[in-house]
């Protein structure tokens, strides 16, 4: 039985714009290009540049979350349930570590 | 809710073999799964009594070392990924999670079929692993390095498999985590929602997030064997304790992909057979959060002996005692559910209370070693076989056969004849006791483990384990003989609620309509178990 159909408490429908989409790719090309530019034109960073790299990449993750996937317009919630996957993988990688460099 | 045109049930609705492999139907799907569990199940214990046939007595009895090691890693591979994980998300969560939410369907059907199929597939390339090449892989199941990067046998192919058979698992845990948020029926709120389906939402999560680290652990494993990469393979620039880390970050929550739906069915059969509101609901459904939260930070508690560093063995063992806290949580509210009941006294509720005794043993066990000093000494002793098989088999295995017999005159229509199955059940619990409390006593002794041969002084309670397998294949043989004869019966009509249940299954027809309910299911009044308030369910 159809009865689901308007279980709508969960979520609010909504369409992007369609500016909202250009934006979002134009600010994932020049991010894009920044960490082409940092690792192949030498930009001078020696032990940051992994560092940047990462952020870089973290921004846009969190840039194609909020708006292509559309995080933004969903309830808190599913915000908090990402961060909760953050906070996993920080664990595991901190764990590691921690046994790593204390043998 | 509309109402629904049909009456039939889901049996009756298509007939033919493509009407089944090819079903959307989640009802049809679970009891796909439910038959290719069984099967692998029982290939599962085969090798199992082969293994206990070998150690009857010191010295080889039936085979040599090497297939005695494909044996264990077999039977390991076959219940762990093929029957244990799978086994009451897959088949029970499948058939009743939508029927409990009062909802007709998962939220996604195509994917739950895919999942089957990518299940079989995967299951399938584990046991062409018989077929060629050196056989079996030979590592146990844990596929641990560098041994697994450099033996002969086809550890690429089985760890291939595993990959593939992870996929099944996250698929199906994103259909639930959907399907709980969105598919609940109007006025089913989050602690509205029956205790199995709070089960299954943990689960779900960890089936979501811990899977694919394993997923890519094992494609390492393959890069290390094929193109020689050096992750884990010391004498190439690898790390050994590595490989360990990335098994167990994901193998360690995996213990509460088993346990966890367990939990849940048991908090469904001791309300149902004491009459009475569970007590605590709240605090079973947020500890199974708990749990799977807390089990994702102490998978070190398996790496004591490997050589890791001595703080984290510390961090890791002091980790490991918290997740004692939520598990007694649950134990402490399933006996006091009990107290001052109306206890019913059926095959399903002995399950459970086997569940809850043996489950505590496996439990307690599994302090003595979270706690770093005494697993130095046991550690990879029979004492962690008897601990694994005792949470394992005496807790999920057990829930899973209490689940079957609590949903069975549901799912097929049908009753099985309950004196039997009361027979059956005390053969198997002694069986299963035989088996494996011995195990515990060698452990301490200090007889290691995944040996085909022991030193004379464990031949006492090698033999006795040996007997206890025999005694539990003929409970086990009478259990199913029994809930096949049940099946052969005809024009049984057990109504819609045998035993006196509360939760939304229990409002349809046994067996379920194509579309779940015939009529609008009723939710009660204060939460799914106010026993006080509950709706009268006519035939």
């Amino acid at each position: 039985m159809k009865q689901n159909k308007d279980h709508s408490e969960e979520g609010t429908a909504h369409i992007s714009s369609f500016r909202d989409h250009w934006s979002t790719l134009v600010t994932l090309l020049l991010l894009t290009i920044v960490t082409v530019v940092i690792s192949v034109f030498g930009a001078n960073l020696a032990a940051l540049s992994v560092a940047t790299a990462l952020l870089i990449a973290t921004v846009k993750v969190i840039v194609v979350a909020y708006y292509f996937m559309h995080l933004k317009y969903e309830k808190k919630i599913y915000t908090w349930l990402i961060l909760l996957v953050v906070v996993l993988f920080a664990a595991f990688t901190i764990l590691t570590a921690l046994e790593y460099y204390n043998r | 809710m509309t109402a629904v045109s049909t009456h039939l049930n889901f049996f009756q609705t298509k007939k033919g073999i493509f009407s089944w492999i090819f079903s959307v139907d989640h009802k049809r799907i679970a009891l796909l799964y439910f038959y290719s569990l069984i099967t692998f199940f029982l290939v599962g214990v085969t090798l199992g009594l082969l293994m206990r046939y070998e150690l009857l007595n010191p010295g080889k009895d039936l085979v040599e070392a090497k297939t005695y090691n494909q044996i264990f890693t077999m039977h390991g591979v076959i219940m762990i990924f093929l029957f244990i994980i799978p086994s009451i998300p897959a088949v029970f969560g499948n058939f009743f999670l939508p029927i409990m939410l009062g909802t007709d369907d998962v939220s996604f059907p195509r994917l739950n079929l895919l999942s089957w199929w990518i299940y079989v597939i995967g299951a399938l390339m584990a046991l062409s692993t018989l077929l060629f090449g050196d056989g079996p892989a030979d590592t146990g199941w844990t596929f641990y390095a560098p041994y697994s990067v450099k033996t002969g046998t086809n550890v690429t192919m089985s760890v291939l498999a595993a990959f593939v058979i992870g996929f099944s698992s996250i698929l199906t845990g994103l259909n639930f985590i959907v399907t709980i948020h969105r598919l609940r029926t109007p006025g089913m709120t989050f602690l509205k929602m029956p205790l199995f389906a709070w089960s299954l939402y943990a689960t779900s999560w960890i089936q979501l997030l811990a899977t694919p680290i394993i997923g890519i652990t094992l494609l390492m494993i393959v890069a290390e064997r094929v193109l020689g990469v050096g992750l884990f393979d010391p004498s190439i620039g690898g790390d050994p304790i590595l490989y360990q880390h990335l098994f167990w970050i994901y193998s360690h929550p995996a213990v509460y992909i088993m346990a966890l739906p367990a939990f849940g069915v048991i908090s469904e059969m001791l309300p149902t057979f004491s009459q009475r509101t569970i007590f605590g609901y709240k605090a079973i459904a947020f500890s199974s959060l708990a749990i799977a939260f807390v089990g994702y930070f102490i998978w070190g508690h398996h790496m004591f002996t490997s050589g890791m560093s001595g703080t984290a063995r510390f961090v890791f063992s002091m980790l490991t005692f918290l997740v004692a806290i939520p598990t007694a949580i649950k134990v402490f509210n399933w006996v006091a559910t009990l107290y001052k009941g109306s206890i019913n006294v059926q095959p399903p509720l002995l399950y459970t209370l086997a569940f809850i005794f043996q489950f505590m043993i496996g439990g307690f066990t599994g302090l003595v070693l979270g706690a770093l000093a005494t697993d130095i000494h046991l550690h990879d002793t029979y004492f962690v076989v008897g601990h694994f098989h005792y949470v394992m088999f005496g807790g999920t295995g057990f829930a899973f056969f209490g689940a079957l017999h609590y949903w069975y005159p549901k799912i097929w229509g049908k009753m099985y004849n309950i004196k039997v199955a009361n027979v059956a059940f005390v053969i198997f619990f002694i069986g299963f006791n035989m088996l494996y409390f011995p195990m515990l006593i060698a452990g301490l002794m200090g007889m290691p483990r995944r040996y085909y041969d022991y030193l004379p002084e464990f031949h006492l309670p090698n033999m006795i384990s040996t007997y206890g397998s025999w005694v539990l294949a003929v409970g086990l043989i009478l259990m199913l003989s029994n809930l096949v004869a049940g099946l052969l019966k005809k024009n049984q009509n057990v109504g819609r609620n045998p035993w006196n249940g509360i939760t939304l299954e229990w409002q349809t027809l046994s067996p379920p309509p194509l579309e779940n309910f015939d009529r609008m299911p009723e939710i009660p009044l204060n939460g799914p178990y106010d026993f006080e308030h509950k709706p009268e369910i006519k035939d």
